[in-house]
Order: C-alpha cells, then sequence, then structure tokens
C-alpha cells in the first residue's frame, strides 16, 4: 500500500476498507493487519422484573500472511446474569443465573486470481452448553469482477448438560449450507442475495423451561436480500436489509433494517438505524391459558408425561420487535478509529405484522452499549 | 424432499440474479469502483457488532442466521 506523509481521512478509510474479508472486491488479499476490541454492555426488562445482564468484553484480530492469505481470528466472553422466566413471561418464580461464555472462532483465506476459499472453526463454551463447528466457504468473481458468486458449506457439534440434570450428555447436530450472489450494478449501488439451509437434529428444548419438549429435529431456510447506495451529493451511504425466514417447528419471520451512513467533517460518521422484526409462533406454542384443574404453567388437556410438543417459550410465540440505533464513529488518523454505538429494543405480541400477536405476554425491552476502537498495523 | 426444496430455492435465486446481472445496465468499469471501496458500501459491516447483534437477536427471537455457515451454537436459545 502507498503510504502519503499527510493521509486523509479518506484515504484512512479506503484502507480500512482494503482490509475487511469477504468484501465485493477481495480478489486479492489484505496487505496490512487489523486489531478491533470491542465491550458490550446489555441488558433487558419487562415491567417488575429486571431480566438478562451481559458484559462482553472481545477482539478481533486480520493477519495478512505470505502475500496470498490471511488469518482471522476473534475471542469473546459473555458475562451472563439476572433472572428469566420459566414459562411465558411470569415474573413469580423466574429463574436466577449467572454464567461465562467464552467463544472464539478461527479462518484461513487464501486468494486466488478468481476468488477465494476459506477454511473456518469456531468454539463456544459454558457450564452447560459446548458448540464445535467447521466451516468452509469459496468465492468466484466473474470476469469483470462485477459478481461474485458464494458458495459455504458448515457443520456444528454441541453438548448438552444442564445443571438441573433434567437430561444428560444431550447433543445436537447442524449442517448448513450457503449460496449467494453480490453483484455491482451501478458505481453507486451494490447488492447481495443469499440463501442458507440449516438441517439439525439433537435436543432442541429449553431445560430451564417448565413445560417445554420441542422436536429433536428443526430445519431452517433463509433468504437474505441487502442493498447499498452511495449518495455522493450528501456525502452518505444507506444500507437495506430483508430477511426472510421459516423453520420446521412453523415459525415464519421478515426482519427489516435500515442504516444511513452520514460523513461529517473531521472524520465523524454518524449513523442511525432502524430495525423491525415479526414472527409467527411455532405450532407448538401455547398462549397462557392454563388447564382449569392444572393451573399454570400447564396447557388446557395437558398429559402428564404424554409426548406432545408444547412450550411456552416468548421466544417462540408471535409478537413484533423493533430496534432503533445511533452509531458515532471516528476515524482519527490512518491507523487508528474509535466507535460508540446505543440501541434501543422492544418487543410485544400486538406489533406483529401479517397476523395476530401471541396475547397476554409483556413486552420485553433491552438497551446495549458497545464501545471500540480498530488499530491498523 | 425438504433438500429438494432447497435445491429448488437455489436454483431459482440462481436464475433471478442471473436475470438481474443481465438486464441493461452496462458494466460497472474497474476505474468507476471509487465508492464501492468505502467501508459503509461493503455489504458486511462491523465484525464484532455484527457478532454481538446476531447473538443477541438470537437469545431473544425464535429466527437466526441468513449470512453465514459454521457459527457455533450456545446455550442462550
Amino acid at each position: 500500500m502507498d503510504h502519503n506523509k499527510q493521509p486523509s481521512v479518506g484515504q484512512a478509510l479506503l484502507a480500512a476498507a482494503m482490509l475487511l474479508p469477504a468484501l465485493v472486491h477481495a480478489e486479492t488479499a489484505p496487505e496490512r493487519g487489523a486489531i478491533s476490541v470491542k465491550y458490550l454492555d446489555y441488558r433487558e426488562d419487562q415491567p417488575g422484573l429486571d431480566r438478562i445482564r451481559v458484559h462482553a468484553p472481545s477482539i478481533s484480530v486480520l493477519a495478512p500472511v505470505a502475500g496470498d492469505w490471511a488469518i482471522a481470528a476473534s475471542a469473546t466472553t459473555d458475562d451472563v446474569s439476572g433472572a428469566s422466566p420459566r414459562y411465558h413471561t411470569a415474573v413469580s418464580g423466574a429463574s436466577r443465573m449467572h454464567d461465562l461464555r467464552k467463544a472464539g472462532d478461527v479462518s484461513v483465506t487464501r486468494y486466488r486470481p478468481g476468488g477465494t476459499i476459506s477454511l473456518g472453526a469456531a468454539f463456544s463454551t459454558e457450564h452447560d452448553y459446548r458448540s464445535r463447528a467447521l466451516s468452509l466457504q469459496g468465492t468466484v468473481d466473474s470476469e469483470d469482477k462485477n459478481t461474485t458468486w458464494t458458495f459455504g458449506v458448515g457443520g456444528s457439534d454441541d453438548a448438552i448438560n444442564p445443571v438441573n440434570r433434567i437430561v444428560a450428555n444431550e447433543g445436537r447436530q447442524t449442517v448448513n449450507l450457503l449460496a449467494g450472489v453480490t453483484h455491482v450494478f451501478t458505481p453507486l449501488d451494490i447488492g447481495q442475495l443469499t440463501y442458507t439451509h440449516s438441517s439439525g437434529h439433537g435436543y432442541y428444548s429449553d431445560p430451564y423451561k417448565l413445560v417445554d419438549n420441542r422436536p429433536r429435529k428443526r430445519d431452517q431456510d433463509t433468504l437474505l436480500a441487502q442493498w447499498n447506495h452511495r449518495f455522493v451529493g450528501l456525502d452518505a451511504t444507506s444500507r437495506l436489509s430483508y430477511r426472510y425466514y421459516r423453520d420446521s417447528f412453523g415459525v415464519s419471520a421478515h426482519t427489516l433494517s435500515t442504516e444511513w451512513v452520514q460523513s461529517l467533517a473531521g472524520g465523524w460518521t454518524f449513523t442511525p438505524s432502524l430495525r423491525l422484526y415479526s414472527q409467527r409462533a411455532a405450532h407448538f406454542y401455547f398462549d397462557p391459558v392454563y388447564g382449569a384443574s392444572t393451573g399454570a404453567p400447564f396447557p388446557p388437556g395437558y398429559v402428564f408425561g404424554g409426548a406432545a410438543f408444547t412450550s411456552a417459550d416468548q421466544r417462540l410465540s408471535g409478537f413484533g420487535a423493533v430496534t432503533a440505533g445511533i452509531k458515532v464513529a471516528k476515524q482519527i488518523d490512518q491507523d487508528w478509529s474509535v466507535d460508540l454505538k446505543l440501541e434501543r429494543y422492544e418487543q410485544r405480541g400486538a406489533w406483529r405484522a401479517f397476523g395476530d400477536g401471541s396475547p397476554g405476554l409483556a413486552p420485553l425491552r433491552a438497551t446495549s452499549v458497545q464501545i471500540g476502537f480498530t488499530r491498523l498495523w | 424432499m425438504k433438500t429438494r426444496t432447497s435445491i429448488r430455492t437455489v436454483l431459482a435465486l440462481c436464475a433471478t440474479v442471473a436475470g438481474l446481472s443481465g438486464c441493461a445496465l452496462p458494466p460497472v468499469q474497474p476505474w468507476e469502483k471509487g465508492q464501492l471501496a468505502r467501508p459503509d458500501m461493503l455489504i458486511q459491516g462491523d465484525g464484532l457488532a455484527t457478532r454481538f447483534n446476531e447473538h443477541i437477536y438470537a437469545s431473544k427471537e425464535a429466527a437466526s442466521g441468513g449470512s453465514a455457515v459454521g457459527g457455533g451454537g450456545c446455550g442462550c436459545n
């Protein structure tokens, strides 16, 4: 890379762009390395109950190797504590928990004239859960470099040993496939379409929820469309994405996300964002209406010891959610940048789109703060 | 049956994109890609922030994934 003695902010941004993997112009390996550090503070609540709180420092490193190779790695720890309802959003009897999750991943990428190939591995450990994953992903560029095809295959193997010993030595194995295409439509427009399919079998129930018995097989499909447009006159970029999701539990979901990246003088960037989400309930989710003789948390007609699939997990209900965020970033010089992001999230049954949401659930609210820096080397 | 559906979806996806790629827009030349090299024009954004968000959303919503393969699971969902 050609280093000017007095690099401009624009050049610094361009330099940062060249470091990122899996981008549309990634036919050449990165020439400089990068290290990023971030810290997340997350807390959620519902009326009458402070729920989960998370502190999560993380680090990522990108290192170019021997001209045509790059190694990327990241590590994080999640310190998770707080309360979680045992069924629906019931405050009474909510379980208290504290856990430390450690997770990391590493990938090696080989850059060739017509594309790339990457091999990745990931792991995650908690005191009652361990996950290991492998992935292989390749890209192929068209001759004019305006279209990039992406193909990927991955697999994960999870081991589950809940502390309440409701089950022991359970597991879950998943295979996932990806096919996508990125296309440069104009000098100011780029779009990407990605399809993924995931097929898993094993233990999907939540051992800490009451009356929770889920199928031992789950197929998931997603279709993700993303579009970025550059407004040169405004020195701004719009980033749009839409994801359709469906699975064999009967859940279907729509996610619409948008960001407006506004560049300002002095290397400042101001990015407001909005995310809209809506999901249909799983077919075995039941509303908070309980049997006359058994009472909560058992649904009417519940058979003790039966094999019927049931769940009162709020995450499988029908609801809508809105996230509003703001990110402020500052490019200090050619090598250093810092950023701060604030987000507010709320989900409610009444906010479900394209149908009625699940009744009787308390709204869930969350606030997150992310602060970080990146250093090029 | 599920696999056949997935294959059909991929083929439909390929056909759609091939059609879009071949529409009347003239090909963008290498010297016209300066704006596309900006960080905010990259399809994939901040890696660590994306991991945070995907992890958090996967812990409180049923839908997850869509942009990658081989991610590790967790006990949060």
